[in-house]
């Protein structure tokens, strides 16, 4: 007899949609979200719009599964997504899947981390990925079932199931779906891509396993002075795995934040180096254990401050949002990269 | 109704087995390796000294990774191959 496991292709006779999802919820398939079924004919659709895409997958750890196109859909289909959708999930899978992201580690870990996924460049218009007002949340297709489609993946490709591979001691709603798109239009620096290379016409998902956005809430400052005093001050965090000083993070700006910031002057650079100097954490608000443990492993202070990240370099920006004067802070897992990939088209 | 299943792919592993010696716990080179998270080189240290009620310790060495959110790097894993007949990880936390 067969596994199930075993077959690309399996027959349900006449079962229903009520019935299927039962079905793959029994076969661990499920988020816990009902599932829509990925027929042969809706995967076919769905592998036509990545026909000329022919580079191999590598191996997908911890699973080490080298997936079909057509398992891939399949995710993609149970997620929600439309066909067009397709070649973005793809995208952010060959993201992950660069050995620097730590896959492995990222989904094993007892740590929060999700997989974010930003899109850049005109395919944010096209299919409308929303990258303005509640851009981290619910109401776009597209950002709500690209994430899951990535999530799906990783659970039923990769095998990170909860509780076995997947270790995570309280997991994050960003498991479910984690998928914004860059205002570009409302940037006054470079866009992210292009920052990273990328020309402003290419399409590109970027990936880092991050915790979900922590606000940054900042009403009264007036000046750029102030909100980096603020985003600083809130990006110094002794719970975050960025104090091990070992990975990326993202500031992801809100558009009226971004013109404060411009309009005194200050660029993607300076951000930077600002950034790293005021999120300092002083190390009076880290237990001794801690601080014995960081210097252990070669994170040493700096006179009475420890750094969060690396370097200034560790700190990536963007700007994301509708008006307000909110921006987001997203700590990394820390033993990560940031993974750009252009979508092949 | 036929669909496609979202869990199917192609093993990347081999199947090609490795036999081994067996270990003599009493006498071969064992590396003791910690994760490097906070209590695993304690777990290892027990086990040492447990151990030495039993056998001569000086070839019974820790190792430890780099980072406990990487995997440990090559050289590390040659290393022990190399030199050890046996390895003992802790997963501390």
């Amino acid at each position: 007899m067969t596994d199930i496991a075993d077959k690309e292709v399996i027959d349900l006779d006449d079962m229903d949609v009520e019935a299927f999802n039962e079905f793959a919820t029994e076969q661990g398939w499920s988020d816990g979200m009902p599932l829509f079924v990925p027929t042969e004919a809706k995967v076919a659709k769905f592998v036509e719009t990545v026909r000329g895409d022919n580079r191999p997958y590598a191996p997908v750890p911890p699973r080490q599964i080298i997936p079909t196109v057509q398992a891939l859909a399949a995710n993609a289909v149970m997620a929600g997504c439309k066909a067009e959708y397709f070649p973005v999930v793809t995208a952010a899978l060959r993201g992950v899947l660069d050995p620097e992201y730590n896959l492995h580690g990222t989904l094993a870990t007892t740590h929060s981390c999700a997989p974010m996924v930003m899109v850049s460049g005109p395919i944010r218009k096209e299919l409308n990925i929303n990258c303005g007002t509640n851009c981290f949340g619910q109401g776009w297709q597209a950002n709500a079932t690209i994430g899951r489609a990535l999530g799906l993946m990783l659970l039923n490709v990769a095998g990170a199931k909860p509780g076995e591979m997947d270790r995570s001691t309280q997991g994050n709603p960003a498991k479910f779906t984690f998928c914004f798109g860059e205002n570009e239009e409302e940037n006054p620096w470079t866009p992210y891509h292009v920052q990273r290379g990328f020309a402003p016409t290419d399409s590109v998902v970027t990936v880092m396993s991050g915790e979900g956005p922590h606000n940054l809430n900042d009403h009264g400052s007036t000046t750029g002075d102030g909100l980096l005093t603020t985003f600083g001050a809130g990006m110094a965090n002794p719970g975050a795995n960025t104090v091990y000083g070992k990975g990326p993070m993202f500031v992801v700006i809100g558009p009226e934040h971004a013109a404060t910031l411009k309009r005194d002057g200050f660029t993607l650079d300076s951000i930077r180096q600002e950034l790293w100097r005021r999120s300092r954490i002083h190390l009076s608000r880290l237990s001794k254990e801690n601080l014995k443990t960081y210097e252990t492993t070669g994170h040493k202070p700096d006179g009475d401050w420890l750094t969060i990240g690396r370097s200034p370099d560790d700190i990536h920006i963007t700007v994301a949002g509708g008006p307000g004067k909110h921006s987001a802070f997203i700590p990394s897992f820390g033993g990560t990269t940031v993974s750009c990939t252009r979508i092949a088209r | 109704m036929r669909i496609f299943n979202p869990t199917f792919g192609l093993s990347a592993t081999s199947a090609e087995k490795v036999s081994l010696k067996p270990v003599n716990w009493q006498t071969d080179a064992i590396a003791l390796m910690s994760n490097s998270k906070p209590n695993a080189r304690e777990l290892l240290e027990g086990i040492r000294g447990k151990l030495s009620a039993h056998r001569q310790v000086e070839n019974i060495k820790f190792m430890a990774k780099n980072s406990a959110s990487q995997p440990a790097p090559k050289e590390l894993i040659q290393d022990i191959a190399k030199n050890y007949r046996a390895a003992i990880l802790a997963l501390g936390d």
